[in-house]
């Protein structure tokens, strides 16, 4: 036995292992071996709790500074005068969309009758009328177009001129702050910071002339009201039906254009480019921005809608398809299938999940998308909305992959689910006559309930958190799908949070506002996933009560 | 002839719920088969497109060069009417040989179409080992003491929350947070140890969960014993616990070794090259070793899925990656469900 107090000191040196297995002890700071393994156990556990703490601290600690940058971003848009353009700009989109919907009735109009067997000259004489419609119609806003144009220079020439101030700024500040590092080359240093010719912006003035061309614009929009009366009531000379109901629907939009012109000048009056940017518009930006745009000439935008959109439709139409065939799977294996299936099948569901998702997303490109494209052409499918698809990697190719490899997750838990019904449940139900699928349906299911929503919740945790099926299969477009199309909606490419971090976080300068805002993302990601898991484990515990 | 009993006629006519009820019961049962058929499916593609570009019918029927040989960029030279491949050092030798024949013939060129894939192979045996390594040590101790020693308090209850948390966070945002913490903050840059501390991270709490599950499975009966015979509690986890829970804690880590191998999204900036041409211990300091960025499969795999055209010229690299990354992870997976399987059988108490 050791002696009582085993310190380096002592003569026989106690065995290690004694040394740790040894009741009494305080050979190591007066600890005794026991007590050190339970220190170093728990030291392992606080581990976990100090990586969750890193993760949220960092992850937040990046992503906050987003928002300071992020007002800074629409301060120099508004102060240097590109949102007042935007709103003369929104006018002339609108304008020159409906200049193109005309166009469109008429080159249908043309193959009409064409099909009908006019010869071109006969057709074009026929339209001419509609020409002159069309023509007088986009000429209107000639005006407005070279007003917009000029404008833009304008702008454009300020915000750059304040970029290279601003560069020229930092550049002067990083000398600074290395000649008050280096006393040696302070001197030099500081000369060459003097050097740089830093312009002063003034705003007010830069943008003032801007401002004065807003009777200009009004003068414009009287002209262009006119041309616009005369539009409207020179339409209305073809003979289709369809033709009729398109020209019909080119009147409803030619009115609420009109109806807005009024609106876009008061904006443009109530415009103040002296209103200051609060933290909250920062936010509000990136939290409903409906555009992702980056190194643009124009403006930057950081809004999550596009991404967000992406991403939940494609877990929507994952969920659809995984729920039926993970939950009937799930049922079949407990309660169906005899128990050499069930010892066969259920090792294998879980399988799947062991597959890679960066090889279900290439078996996604270099198969399934193709696969998809060729199904999608075939005549007699063409009713399907959507049908045949326009791109071969899309939200439909993604999520199907994706569906996959929710299966196994949904599977195993809801089965589990369904496993820990008590037994007595099931055998009541068969004793008062019921048939199996009575029992199930009416029995066993809805005790399971529960387990079962807290599988689809951790399976749409899976699909909301996937990166690589969908960076290499949903087609990347950062574009809110165009639900005009109804149902083809799914079939259009898409980009999610995930892979928006993956594909751009390699490129990002350090630091920028990108970087930042991709971080944000991440944030939304991460705040997403707890989310789920504290609704899920709600929905257990609710779960476990009502079995009692 | 015999007539059939009377009852026995009525109860062998399906009724109408009965029919119901097989119909339905089908129903399922093509769904589950569906979703098997799917994924053999899968299987069946990559395993067969990818088996011939790494099996072959002459010996020593495995293409030994893909295996052994670094990524290269893919040459075809239109020669005498036929295409000729070449890899780039080929294609280089060739030029100095013959230049003559190269003269205006145009040449078409495939990046990392040609050689091998060996740096990426061994770059993933190091990201694999090194982080099942540490979320090993980190994971067991834990849930050591979450089984043995916590008793229900704050510090616990937080404990279990935060890794249930863990569990559910994507694996996107693990990539964030070693980016932000070990490639930037602490300075790493893109380092083998950036992507083991990240991958580590990742599986740390299904290790938790699954070996506490394991240790807690071990009979209270066991414990009481060793302790009433006057053993301490370190003597008893040490003698009478782990021996029987290891086995559940193996499972648990070969299932995480197969998540941790399948990764790509945590390993894109943290950890993984597109093209390094040292092998990972060819470093000039010892230290470099920690600090230098591998190939890997699943990131190899993304490249050429996404960054060169599918074509026949390309196809081989493609599926002859995808093939040996999917067969490994599966081969582990396989291996964790077996090992599963018999050690629930052994250990029945």
């Amino acid at each position: 036995m050791p002696s009582e107090n085993a310190t380096a000191t002592a003569p026989g040196r106690v065995p290690t292992r004694q040394a740790l297995l040894t009741k009494r002890g305080g050979w190591f700071f007066g600890l005794t071996g026991e007590q050190i393994a339970k220190l170093l156990f728990q030291g392992n556990a606080a581990i976990s709790i100090v990586v969750l703490g890193l993760i949220t601290f960092t992850i937040f600690r990046d992503a906050v500074t987003f928002l300071p940058q992020n007002q800074d971003n629409l301060r120099i848009y508004r102060l240097a005068g590109l949102e007042f353009v935007d709103i003369l700009r929104g006018q002339v989109t609108e304008h020159s969309t409906l200049s193109r919907y005309l166009l469109k009735i008429r080159s249908d109009e043309q193959q009409r009758l064409s099909k009908a067997g006019q010869d071109f000259a006969a057709v074009n004489a026929q339209l001419a009328g509609f020409d002159a419609l069309a023509n007088t119609f986009a000429d209107a806003a000639l005006e407005h177009e070279t007003i917009l144009g000029e404008m833009t220079d304008h702008v454009s020439a300020v915000k750059d001129r304040y970029t290279v101030a601003s560069d020229l700024m930092q550049a002067r500040q990083n000398l600074l702050a290395a000649a008050a590092q280096d006393p040696a080359r302070a001197a030099t240093l500081q000369k060459q910071a003097e050097a740089y010719e830093i312009e002063q912006i003034d705003f007010t003035a830069e943008i003032a002339p801007l401002v004065a061309r807003r009777p200009e614009v009004q003068a414009a929009n009287q002209k262009l009201e006119l041309a616009l009366q005369q539009a409207t009531a020179s339409i209305a000379q073809l003979t289709d039906a369809n033709q009729r109901l398109a020209l019909a629907r080119f009147q409803e939009h030619l009115a609420t254009y009109r109806a807005s012109i009024a609106s876009t000048e008061e904006r443009m009056l109530a415009w103040d480019q002296a209103k200051p940017v609060g933290w909250h518009e920062s936010l509000s930006a990136f939290l409903f921005g409906r555009r992702w745009l980056t190194a643009s000439f124009w403006q930057d935008w950081y809004g999550v809608i596009p991404l967000f959109m992406g991403s939940m439709i494609i877990a929507v139409l994952a969920l659809s398809i995984a729920i039926p065939l993970g939950v009937a799977a799930a049922v079949y294996v407990n309660q169906v299938a005899t128990s050499s299936e069930q010892k066969f099948i259920k090792p294998t569901i879980e399988f799947i999940a062991a597959i890679p998702s960066v090889v279900l997303g290439f078996f996604g490109i270099a198969v399934f998308g193709e696969t998809l494209r060729r199904v999608s052409q075939v005549e007699w499918l063409s009713w399907v909305p959507g049908f045949p698809m326009l791109e071969r990697l899309n939200a439909t190719t993604a999520a199907c992959l994706l569906a996959l490899m929710a299966i196994p997750t949904i599977f195993s838990l809801a089965e589990d689910a369904i496993n820990n019904v008590p037994r007595s449940f099931k055998e009541a139900s068969l004793a008062l006559g019921a048939t199996r699928l009575q029992t199930i349906i009416r029995i066993t299911i809805p005790a399971a309930l529960s387990g079962i929503m807290a599988a689809i919740l951790l399976g749409f945790g899976r699909v909301v958190g996937e990166t690589m099926v969908v960076l290499l299969c949903a087609g990347n477009r950062i574009e809110i799908p165009d639900f005009s199309a109804g149902l083809g909606a799914i079939f259009q490419p898409v980009h999610t949070m995930t892979g928006i971090i993956a594909q751009e976080m390699g490129e990002v300068v350090r630091n920028s506002i990108h970087y930042r805002a991709l971080f944000m993302v991440g944030v939304v990601l991460f705040l997403i996933s707890l989310l789920i898991n504290w609704l899920a484990q709600k929905i257990v515990r609710r779960y476990r009560i009502s079995i009692g | 002839m015999n007539k059939p009993a009377t009852a026995a006629l009525i109860f062998a006519r399906p009724t109408p719920a009965k029919r119901a009820e097989k119909g339905v019961f089908w129903l399922l049962r093509l769904s589950t088969y569906f979703v098997l058929a799917c994924a053999v499916f899968i299987f069946l593609d990559i395993g067969i497109k990818g088996g011939a570009v790494v099996f072959q019918t002459k010996a020593p029927f495995i293409n030994v060069p893909f295996l052994t040989q670094s990524p290269e960029t893919l040459n075809v030279v239109e020669l005498d009417g036929q295409k000729v491949r070449m890899g780039d050092h080929a294609f280089r030798e060739f030029k100095e040989k013959n230049p003559e024949k190269l003269a205006g013939v145009a040449v078409e060129t495939y990046v990392y179409s040609a050689g091998g894939i060996f740096p990426n192979i061994v770059g993933t045996v190091l990201l694999v080992g090194g982080s099942i390594l540490i979320a090993l040590v980190l994971g067991v101790l834990s849930a050591i003491y979450l089984s043995e020693y916590a008793t229900d308090g704050a510090f616990v209850r937080f404990l279990r929350l935060s890794i249930v948390n863990l569990a559910g966070v994507p694996s996107i945002v693990y990539g964030l947070f070693g980016f932000g913490m070990f490639v930037i903050a602490l300075d790493f840059g893109v380092s083998l140890l950036a992507g083991w501390l990240t991958l580590a991270f990742m599986v740390l709490p299904i290790i938790i969960t699954a070996s506490e599950e394991a240790l807690k499975a071990v009979p209270k009966g066991y414990r009481e014993g060793s302790l009433a015979l006057g053993a301490t509690k370190l003597q008893t986890i040490l003698t009478n616990v782990l021996p029987y829970a290891l086995p559940g804690i193996l499972t648990s880590s070969v299932l995480s070794i197969a998540r941790v191998a399948g990764e790509t999204a945590p390993i894109m900036f943290t950890a993984a090259f597109v093209v390094r041409d040292e092998l990972p211990w060819q470093v000039k300091n010892a230290t470099d070793f920690l600090f230098q960025g591998v190939m890997a499969l699943p990131y190899h795999i993304y490249v050429v899925a996404s960054k060169i055209p599918q074509n026949e010229y390309t196809r081989d690299v493609q599926y002859g990656t995808a093939f040996v990354f999917l067969f490994t992870v599966a081969g582990i997976a396989m291996t964790s469900i077996v090992l599963r399987a018999r050690l629930r059988k052994k250990y029945k108490w």
